[in-house]
């Protein structure tokens, strides 16, 4: 893998993003993006995570057990969750309030695991970290895009800030009160998919089966 | 034959090679709804029949007519009964005084002309909206734009609610199209029904439009339940005390979306369906059955608390969307299972989920179109153990 | 110097052992483990402070929001020191002095059988009612009462609300109502949140003259009269449901009711 450290960085934003091209992290994808402020702060939570796991990983990965090395994989990553957990309780406290249990479930965010085993177990601490910081910004960039559809149809807001001003507050716009459920990301993120394959067609995977039209006889 | 000649004229210019090659899904549409399709199969293998998707498309659009009759006089109806004590306004009032017909609710032409000054503006907002998407995907894609929309776009206009605001009903068919059936390849790939996808989008989108008890009759100030959510508060014992007899539910004469009221509209419709092959008979023998089995039992359970559970299947049969979705959704061909054994079960499935969430989910008063949704994705899952238990039972035979 | 090199001399040579031997694998897993829980436990406790803090804050920002008392800009707990914690024997409707009102948990005390009851008449669907609560007292200058909050809880459609009603010093008028914790539908029952809503109480009467209670949501107005009604929620009749029941029934007998009379008598 001769990757140069900015490509590290820049490829798993577009390219080879976590979510739209290997559907990982869909499940706090749904749950986190109904307004922006709460999507940024996960952004920035899964990223610190999957940097820092990743590098600690790294670093001992020569050391680290095959046959327990999923768990050592766990225990950092779930360290580094529950000190993130805290710190949000302890300075961000509202917003801790909205993330509620999603925060703990980054440990299970398969983008961590995913880029823990895949990559940071054969690549030095350095590139591990600048490969993991990757791949939390490309997941923030998903949810914050996803996020601001979601807030600004759902709720007629950015950042809590209002821009469409919402019937039920004296205004004029209806606001589309399924983007505010989280199955309205799955259609989002769908969507999103779709533009992207659309754009990039060398994202597209290849059929696993063809329908073939049968010769005239 | 002038349009003939027009037509044979520009085809060149259509199709490949042709200056317009692009744009053929467009000229395809126009001639085909015009003239019978000339083309033939040129590949094995060969299934001769008299009937082709076109044919059946036009008459699932015939079966509805009972359905738009009923629809817009009880439209017109109510909304005549309720005029008569908050008045009239708004531009329909406005062209009804204009031909000077009047607000008599007894009088069944004024009715129907109120009727479908609301349904025309509905219908024709779907075409338009959900016709352009079509088109697009259409020309982009290289396919056909056929017939079954014609058939989405009626059965979408009738289950609105009269009063749904116009760029609602767009909005919901634009995502009833796209997200319903074209995103999975066109129509005959779609496995969810289009039509109902848009409506369940409009209903969890803006459910203060699509849900309550003032959106049914269009006439502001005017409050009126459905028979579904008088039953889930007061029991189906208290329907006839607020002026709904068993009778004016099945022939139409209660709240509801516009065309889904009138079970006898909606039986005609399925008699048609029916005697003409286009409805397969297993599908409503299941759906039926599963329905009047699981109220029974919910019958025989009782409950003190939710009233639901005492309402009889023929009440069940009568009221919200359960006999148009009968007629015209558990029927529909593509998004149903493909098996004889899978209809059954699919059938039967709709019937119990319909009365599961009318009777034991509290946030929702309707089940027919949730129902089914769910039909719709465990079809292929049907059919899949339909199949495999065929394989497995030929295997046994041969050993 | 000898010394030293013996000692990297293991270290080395624990390094260089393979990965997968038993005494490497052991020693891994203990040591991580060890780390892990240190730094994860030092930093709960270090931050554990500011976290009460804050947690009490979040209360106590309702409270002031719930009696027209909170100002972004002002210091929270400044704010909140003209409020006087009580704890209410809720069957008598006077002040007790068993608990500390300051530290009083009425969730915990509600799971506590021996301070609980659990209810068979229970509209607001909450199984077991605390015989205590705390309340705030809220005093002019002078030291006469202002207002009284009162907190409420009860079952809406998909989730426990919790919140808060505040009362003028005549136990009838409501002041307001608020809520800080729920999970109904965003768009529908979550509009219980949306500051018209709310608004909608202020000014509202729990009784009519003859001491009956007549505070109700509901979509049309009751024969009692618009100083006793509440619209509800569009789109959302179970949890406005939810709040009629959990309103009426804390109002009611079983609930404030006898608290109220004392108000009313001048007793606090």
């Amino acid at each position: 893998m001769a990757q140069t450290k900015r490509e590290m960085l820049i490829d798993p934003m577009v390219d080879n993003n976590p979510i739209t091209l290997q559907v990982l992290g869909i499940c706090s994808a749904l749950a986190v993006t109904s307004s922006l402020q709460v999507a940024l702060v996960m952004g920035i939570a899964v990223t610190l995570v999957t940097g820092f796991s990743s590098m600690f990983i790294s670093m001992l990965r020569n050391q680290i057990p095959g046959s327990i090395r999923i768990i050592v994989q766990m225990v950092i990553i779930a360290s580094l969750v529950i000190m993130v957990d805290q710190f949000l309780k302890a300075y961000a406290f509202d917003i801790s309030k909205t993330l509620s249990v999603f925060v703990g479930l980054i440990i299970t965010n398969c983008i961590v695991m995913g880029r823990a085993e895949a990559f940071a177990m054969k690549n030095p601490p350095i590139d591990s970290f600048i490969d993991g910081v990757g791949n939390g910004l490309g997941y923030t960039i998903l949810l914050l895009v996803v996020g601001f559809f979601r807030e600004l149809f759902g709720a007629g807001s950015l950042f809590g800030v209002t821009i469409l001003e919402t019937v039920n507050n004296g205004g004029w716009y209806v606001p589309n009160g399924m983007l505010l459920l989280p199955p309205s990301a799955f259609f989002v993120i769908g969507l999103i998919i779709w533009g992207v394959r659309a754009w990039k067609p060398e994202q597209v995977e290849e059929r696993e089966y063809k329908i073939q039209s049968v010769e005239a006889h | 034959m002038g349009l003939r000649n027009f037509f044979d004229r520009i085809e060149p210019q259509f199709v490949k090679g042709g200056k317009y090659e692009k744009y053929f899904p467009i000229y395809e549409m126009v001639e085909s709804f015009l003239y019978t399709p000339k083309t033939v199969t040129t590949v094995a293998p060969h299934a001769r029949s008299y009937i082709d998707m076109k044919r059946i498309m036009t008459y699932v659009v015939i079966a509805t007519i009972p359905c738009i009759l009923m629809g817009m006089y009880n439209v017109g109806l109510q909304t005549n009964v309720a005029i008569a004590e908050f008045g009239a306004s708004g531009w329909r009032a406005a062209i009804i005084d204009m031909f000077g017909i009047g607000f008599n609710p007894a009088n069944p032409l004024a009715n129907i002309l109120h009727g479908a000054l609301y349904f025309l503006p509905i219908y024709i907002v779907t075409l338009v909206a959900g016709g352009i998407f079509e088109v697009i995907f259409a020309t982009v894609r290289g396919h056909e734009v056929n017939e079954g929309f014609l058939v989405t776009s009626m059965l979408y206009a009738l289950i609105m609610p009269a009063s749904t605001p116009l760029w609602q009903v767009a909005l919901g068919i634009i995502f009833g199209v796209v997200i319903g059936k074209e995103v999975f390849g066109g129509t005959g790939k779609n496995f969810l029904n289009p039509a109902l996808t848009g409506r369940a989008f409009l209903y969890f989108a803006y459910p203060a439009q699509m849900s309550g008890d003032t959106i049914w009759t269009p006439v502001d100030g005017f409050s009126g339940a459905t028979a579904l959510s008088v039953g889930a508060t007061d029991g189906y014992a208290a329907l006839p005390e607020r002026g709904i007899e068993w009778s004016d539910a099945f022939f139409g004469l209660i709240q509801g979306s516009i065309g889904e009221t009138s079970t006898l509209a909606c039986l005609i419709g399925l008699s048609f369906l029916l005697i003409t092959k286009i409805a397969n008979w297993r599908l409503i023998v299941g759906c039926l059955g599963g329905m009047i089995a699981f109220s029974t039992v919910l019958n025989l359970i009782g409950s003190d608390t939710n009233p639901m559970f005492n309402m009889p299947w023929y009440w069940h049969l009568v009221i919200g969307g359960y006999a148009f979705g009968l007629a015209f959704m558990v029927t529909e061909p593509v998004s149903a299972s493909h098996t004889n054994t899978g209809r059954y079960i699919y059938g039967a499935l709709i019937g119990f989920m319909v009365v599961m969430i009318r009777v034991i989910n509290p946030a929702f008063p309707e089940g027919m179109m949730l129902a089914i949704l769910f039909g719709n994705v465990f079809a292929p899952l049907i059919d899949y153990f339909v199949v495999q238990a065929n394989i497995k039972r030929r295997a046994k035979r041969n050993v | 110097m000898s010394e030293t090199n013996e000692n990297k001399g293991f270290i080395r040579r624990f390094l260089d052992a393979p990965a997968d031997s038993v005494g490497k694998t052991v020693f891994v897993a203990v040591a991580l483990c060890l780390v892990a829980s240190m730094i994860v436990s030092a930093t709960a406790v270090a931050l554990r402070p500011i976290q009460e803090v804050n947690k009490l804050k979040d209360k106590q920002v309702n409270i002031l929001q719930v009696a027209g008392e909170y100002d972004p800009s002002a210091n929270v707990t400044e704010a909140f020191g003209k409020f006087e914690p009580q704890v209410l024997e809720i069957a008598t409707g006077t002040f007790t002095d068993q608990f500390d009102a300051a530290t009083f948990d009425d969730r915990a005390s509600a799971d506590n059988p021996e301070t609980s009851i659990a209810l068979t008449d229970d509209p607001a669907g909450i199984g077991r009612q605390s015989k205590f609560v705390t309340v705030y007292l809220l005093r002019n200058e002078d030291g006469s009462l202002d207002k009284v909050i009162l907190p409420v809880h009860g079952y809406g459609l998909w989730s426990t609300l919790y919140g808060f009603v505040a009362l003028e010093e005549n136990g009838n008028d409501i002041f307001g109502l608020q809520f800080y914790s729920h999970a109904e539908t965003p768009g529908l029952g979550a509009e219980v949140d949306n500051p018209r809503w709310k608004s909608l109480w202020s000014g509202k009467k729990l009784s009519d003259e003859n001491g009956e209670l007549q505070i109700t949501v509901a979509k049309a107005q009751p024969a009692a009269g618009a100083e006793f009604h509440v619209d509800a929620l569009a789109g959302a009749t179970l949890t406005s449901v939810g709040v009629d029941n959990l309103v009426r029934f804390w109002m009611g007998e079983a609930g404030y009711a006898p608290f109220l009379e004392n108000l009313k008598a001048g007793d606090i």
